[in-house]
């Protein structure tokens, strides 16, 4: 009995004084936290370990969805280039010597795929992971940008660098050679607000996932922009961007996107068929009565209000995509989004399929020049910060 | 003995305020303003007045039986009495009522005018889509019933959604709404004024705040409302109302809503030419004005929480104004 007092008695005070002497340890500073010095192997070893396990074990529970489809590449992409290649660099480009200088250091991606399974991969891209410097997904709701990412590093390893660079960037466009030009604005090609990455200007943004902008009206581009900006929109991938946008910037690219001409509509998702845009036509018309949807041309037809987007032409994966954002609640928080989310609660998949095939057929009317284009202003694009 | 005294007082104020509720409001049973409502005061009346003598008969008898000397209450363990107070009593009692109240129910309508107003109301949800016909043509109004002093009034009911019930508590009984049925309540008023339904089925979300008015007017007035009631909107007259006509026009709200004589012609929501000229908006919730209109439409489902329309925060005051000074101008 006494013996067993006394062991105890002597793990309890050992125990104490171990951790007396770890306090003291960090108390002292004696520990070098400095990223100029390479973790010992042991402690290397011991932070990978717990990490690797810390995902695998949060990943466990985590279903994809279908992944290897080129539009959710293409947008994860457009993201990657903006978002990820900063730190993590991209096919064809050169390391960052101050990024190299991290501790740890910023994986290449090209390996992730194999690195990591996909649940893993999808786990790590939207939470982030402590003390690495790896950030969180803006929109923690939004798993559906979580996944575009996903589905580009899947297919990263198999990209060219040219191919990398039509899907992320686009067109390749002469980069500024002239010397005053880049003294002043750098080698533009790189900044975070160039919507032609996504969007495109003129032509058809390369993933149906992405909004065509072209011929859309001012006031509901800039309205889309605020609302990123101010967060009452969740999206990973337009938040930053808009943030950094002023209020010169918005107004300027909204002009300029407004201006530009529409292209021929987009072809309708592949398994849309006659049949299929019809009944999106008898919604778009004339409304479900029974199940008390409007008819979506009241709002989005020629007599709209310029701050309600027009729809025709849009892609039917996009269209699709934002109607699923509504029903989930995600896009309701602004006065418009309200309105929408009620509506958007009453159509079915199949009814919101349709709709979406409708207006994808539609052709756009041939830009009415309402106002004379603004050009793109030179400094509007760039990173206000 | 303070506490007391207060106690008192707001037992009295309790039950004062219970007694008005009753029988002042626009909407109680115990006020009629028809004879369909009259009548079942009557029998309310008669039925409170008969069981009254009969409880205090009982009371009586039981006091008797419990209270008096052995030689007073013998009598009632005689075979005439149980006979007479056990049986012949409620049958003849129970037959009497039987027959009183279905005289009473079945009287008016049979007894009325043999060319009735017709009006057809519709429950929606949560509100009544009110139809007049004339000659083949048909004007919607919502929430509120005009009806002529002194004429039958023949209400077809009906519903496409769920189970509703008409109750124009000072004009008629109840009368339930069924999907895929036609009901028809005949009333007439002799009084005028304004009197208050509600939908007495529940009916999901928003039922209790499911309300109508019921106009009753000199038939001269009455006509001259019709007549206008046919007619399509008023064109705005001044800037600020234009401005609120194309707001209405290019905001949507078209998708759900007519006004007659524009190119809104939804069928959603209420039928919205004549707006200005209702007591009411939001199924007799709240008086209709500028500042109430501009109210539910940013408001609404703060206002009437579940309500099919969406709430419509997206204007700026000056738009606002103009917007709701439109539609109560349409008188």
């Amino acid at each position: 009995m006494a013996v067993a007092r006394k062991a105890l008695l002597a793990g309890v005070g050992g125990a104490l004084v171990l951790a007396l002497a770890v306090l003291f340890f960090a108390w002292s500073g004696l520990y070098n936290v400095a990223a100029s010095q390479p973790h010992w192997a042991l402690t290397r070893w011991f932070l990978d370990f717990g990490l690797r396990r810390s995902v695998a074990t949060h990943s466990a529970s985590i279903t994809p969805p279908k992944l290897d489809d080129k539009n959710l590449v293409i947008l994860g992409a457009g993201h990657f280039d903006a978002g990820c290649a900063p730190c993590h660099g991209a096919p064809g480009g050169h390391s960052d010597p101050i990024v190299d200088r991290m501790l740890p250091a910023p994986p290449e991606l090209n390996r992730a795929a194999s690195n990591w399974s996909t649940e893993q991969l999808f786990w790590i891209v939207k939470h982030g992971l402590k003390f690495t410097g790896m950030p969180a997904w803006v929109a923690q709701q939004r798993d559906d940008e979580v996944w575009a990412v996903v589905a580009f590093l899947r297919a990263l390893p198999q990209m060219s660098a040219s191919q990398y660079r039509l899907f992320a960037i686009g067109d390749p466009e002469p980069r500024p050679n002239d010397g005053a030009e880049i003294a002043r604005n750098g080698m533009t090609m790189e900044a975070l607000t160039r919507c032609v990455r996504c969007h495109r200007g003129d032509a058809r943004p390369r993933s149906a996932l992405v909004p065509r902008l072209a011929g859309q009206s001012q006031a509901y581009v800039e309205r889309a922009l605020r609302d990123f900006a101010s967060g009452s929109r969740l999206s990973g991938i337009m938040e930053p961007i808009a943030v950094a946008l002023d209020a010169a910037a918005i107004t300027a690219l909204s002009a300029y996107y407004a201006g530009a001409p529409n292209p021929a509509p987009s072809a309708p998702p592949i398994e849309s068929n006659a049949d299929q845009i019809a009944r999106g036509k008898d919604i778009a018309t004339k409304g479900v009565a029974e199940s008390g949807v409007p008819p979506c041309l009241v709002c989005h037809g020629d007599a709209r209000a310029p701050s309600f987007p027009k729809l025709d032409g849009q892609y039917a994966p996009y269209i699709v995509g934002q109607i699923d954002l509504w029903k989930r609640g995600l896009r309701t928080k602004s006065g418009y989004g309200a309105i929408m989310g009620t509506i958007a609660s009453r159509l079915t998949d199949e009814q919101a399929r349709d709709v979406a095939a409708y207006f994808a057929s539609v052709a756009a009317p041939t830009a009415q020049k309402l106002k004379p284009p603004i050009p793109p202003s030179r400094h509007g694009g760039r990173r206000a910060r | 003995m303070r506490d007391r005294q207060r106690f008192l007082r707001i037992a009295r104020a309790a039950s004062a305020c219970l007694v008005l509720a009753g029988c002042e409001g626009v909407q109680s049973t115990l006020a009629p303003t028809g004879p369909q409502a009259q009548h079942i005061a009557q029998l309310f009346w008669v039925m409170v007045a008969g069981s009254g003598a009969i409880m205090l008969m009982v009371a009586l008898l039981t006091a008797i039986a419990l209270f008096a000397p052995a030689r007073r209450r013998a009598f009632l363990a005689g075979d005439t009495v149980v006979l007479a107070g056990g049986l012949i009593f409620p049958v003849v009692t129970l037959s009497a009522l039987l027959v009183y109240g279905l005289v009473m129910l079945g009287a008016g309508p049979g007894r009325m005018a043999a060319s009735p107003v017709g009006i057809e109301v519709a429950g929606e949800r949560w509100w009544w889509r009110v139809v007049y016909r004339d000659a083949g043509a048909a004007v919607e109004s919502a929430n509120e019933l005009r009806i002529p002093l002194g004429r039958a009034v023949e209400i077809e009911l009906s519903s496409d959604n769920v189970i509703h019930s008409f109750w124009a508590p000072r004009l008629a009984g109840k009368l339930d709404m069924i999907p895929g049925r036609k009901t028809v309540l005949t009333l007439s008023a002799e009084t005028a004024g304004v009197s208050r339904g509600q939908c007495a089925e529940y009916c999901g979300g928003a039922h209790a705040l499911m309300a109508f008015n019921v106009v009753a007017m000199p038939p001269n007035e009455y006509d001259e409302w019709r007549l206008r009631e046919f007619q399509p909107a008023q064109e705005p007259t001044t800037q600020q109302t234009r401005a609120g006509k194309a707001l209405f026009l290019s905001h949507g709200c078209g998708a759900c809503h007519t006004i007659r004589g524009t190119p809104a012609a939804g069928r959603l929501g209420p039928d919205l030419t004549h707006l200005g000229g209702r007591i009411s908006i939001g199924a007799a919730i709240l008086a209709t004005n500028e500042a109430s209109i501009a109210q539910w439409i940013k408001h609404n489902q703060d206002i009437k929480p579940g309500n099919l329309m969406p709430a419509f925060d997206i204007f700026s005051e000056s738009e606002l104004l103009a917007l709701s000074r439109y539609l109560a101008s349409l008188r």
